[in-house]
């Protein structure tokens, strides 16, 4: 039994064309148990940066509390909003600081850049090795899975609304092959001014 | 992983001889209407190592019955071996070939002979029924078997499996189209490029084989080969 998979928990980022789309299932689990389905893992950091954490819950839950500490300090003192490229190093310095007692988390950044209005993804591992691909990230415990069916299902330049159908599958089916994950959606469709939110209909087990 | 893997080293236990290795590779295979599609990439590989990039995973037993395995080579060809020959004593005695689920019901003996020494080998058969349905049969390494309309097994099962939930089983979806032979080897395809690139087993190229009761088609199609 790993650390990592003792909560479950799955989530998603995809780059469209001048938008993006992050979703996470819902399920809180203890082992085998399900106590909780409407833990959402997705969590904003501003209007345009969306946070996705899986791993550990207690630890998902004190390293995006101590992020979005760090980002509001920052706005302060530098009067303007954080990039998404910038907010990835502090999350990196962030994991990278406790490098030999890490967070058990996997994180997913998903955001719009305020400045250049470019779509943004990358995700690291649990001690802040950054990954900036050109497509999708994935983590959780059924990444595999997850990897499996965005590779198939991702195309480039992609409309918010094509966008959306093809995160929602790809997560949807990819938690329908893990025990640990499930139990409903969430997905985030991120565009220059607009945010929309929608809840998937999903098997719920 | 550690049981079966002979290229992570351990340094703290005592060394050990393992009478298995991981091969790597993709299989997968598809029931429709009436006819089934069987899909295997050739790539043979221990390790980071490649030792052939044209080696197919399948075998055809009777006119109307594939089967397909992937996993320890040495036991793959010893399970070939053993299949092709009892039903070639099967057809002597009989006059006729086994049908489809007659020959799932004995690799299911077969492999769980060796119950307490397995063979390492995640195997597929496919065919046409007494019926002329398609049909899959998919196997653990002991023998427990079961029919199904899909079904993905090898090094990246996890990645395509869940395509196919998505693609040929409709799920989470409100309509998905017919499934024709087309449509099926398509998904095969995709299924494999998308393999290759996340799985460092899989390349090299794909064999499409496609069972009709007019007798087995196959198309070669070729994949990364890093």
């Amino acid at each position: 039994m790993s650390i990592m998979s003792y909560n479950g928990g799955a989530c998603i980022a995809m780059k469209g064309r001048n938008c993006i789309a992050i979703a996470s299932d819902l399920r809180f689990g203890i082992q085998g148990q399900t106590v909780g389905m409407d833990f959402e893992k997705i969590f904003p950091m501003n209007d345009h940066l969306y946070l996705g954490l899986t791993g550990l819950a207690s630890d998902i839950l004190t390293v995006s509390e101590r992020l979005e500490f760090h980002i509001k300090l920052y706005e302060l003192r530098e009067n303007r909003k954080i990039s998404p490229k910038t907010f990835l190093s502090v999350l990196s310095n962030l994991l990278y600081e406790k490098r030999f007692g890490p967070y058990f988390i996997e994180p997913v950044i998903a955001g719009i850049d305020p400045k250049t209005r470019q779509p943004f993804i990358a995700s690291c591992d649990l001690i802040g090795c950054p990954m900036e691909p050109e497509d999708f990230v994935v983590t959780g415990t059924c990444a595999t899975q997850l990897y499996g069916m965005c590779e198939a299902l991702w195309k480039p330049d992609m409309q918010p609304d094509e966008l959306f159908e093809c995160c929602s599958q790809a997560l949807l089916n990819a938690v329908d092959r893990d025990a640990g994950s499930g139990w409903g959606a969430v997905v985030h469709i991120i565009e220059v001014g607009k945010v929309t939110t929608r809840r998937l209909k999903a098997r719920m087990d | 992983m550690s049981k079966f893997s002979n290229d992570i080293v351990d340094h703290s236990r005592q060394h050990r001889f393992s009478p298995y290795a991981m091969n790597g590779g993709n299989i997968l295979a598809v029931a429709g209407e009436n006819f089934a599609v069987v899909a295997a990439d050739t790539r043979l590989s221990e390790g980071f190592l490649i030792h052939t990039r044209d080696h197919p995973k399948t075998i055809q037993l009777t006119p109307t019955t594939m089967v397909a395995m992937a996993g320890f080579e040495g036991d793959i060809l010893t399970l070939k071996k053993n299949a092709l020959t009892r039903i070639e004593m099967y057809a002597f005695e009989h006059s006729k070939f086994p049908s489809t689920p007659a020959v799932a019901s004995m690799l299911s003996k077969m492999l769980y002979y060796r119950r307490f020494f397995p063979y390492y080998v995640y195997n597929i058969v496919a065919g046409l029924d007494e019926n002329g349905k398609g049909c899959v049969y998919s196997y653990d390494p002991v023998g427990s078997y079961e029919r199904e309309s899909y079904r993905a097994a090898g090094a990246s099962n996890e990645l395509l499996q869940p395509l196919l939930d998505n693609q040929i089983g409709g799920k989470n979806l409100r309509n998905v189209p017919a499934l024709t032979v087309e449509r099926a080897k398509q998904i095969c395809i995709d299924c494999f490029i998308s393999a290759a690139e996340r799985d460092i087993t899989t390349g090299d190229a794909v064999f499409v084989y496609v069972i009709t009761k007019a007798g087995v088609n196959y198309d070669k199609f070729p994949l990364r080969r890093d």
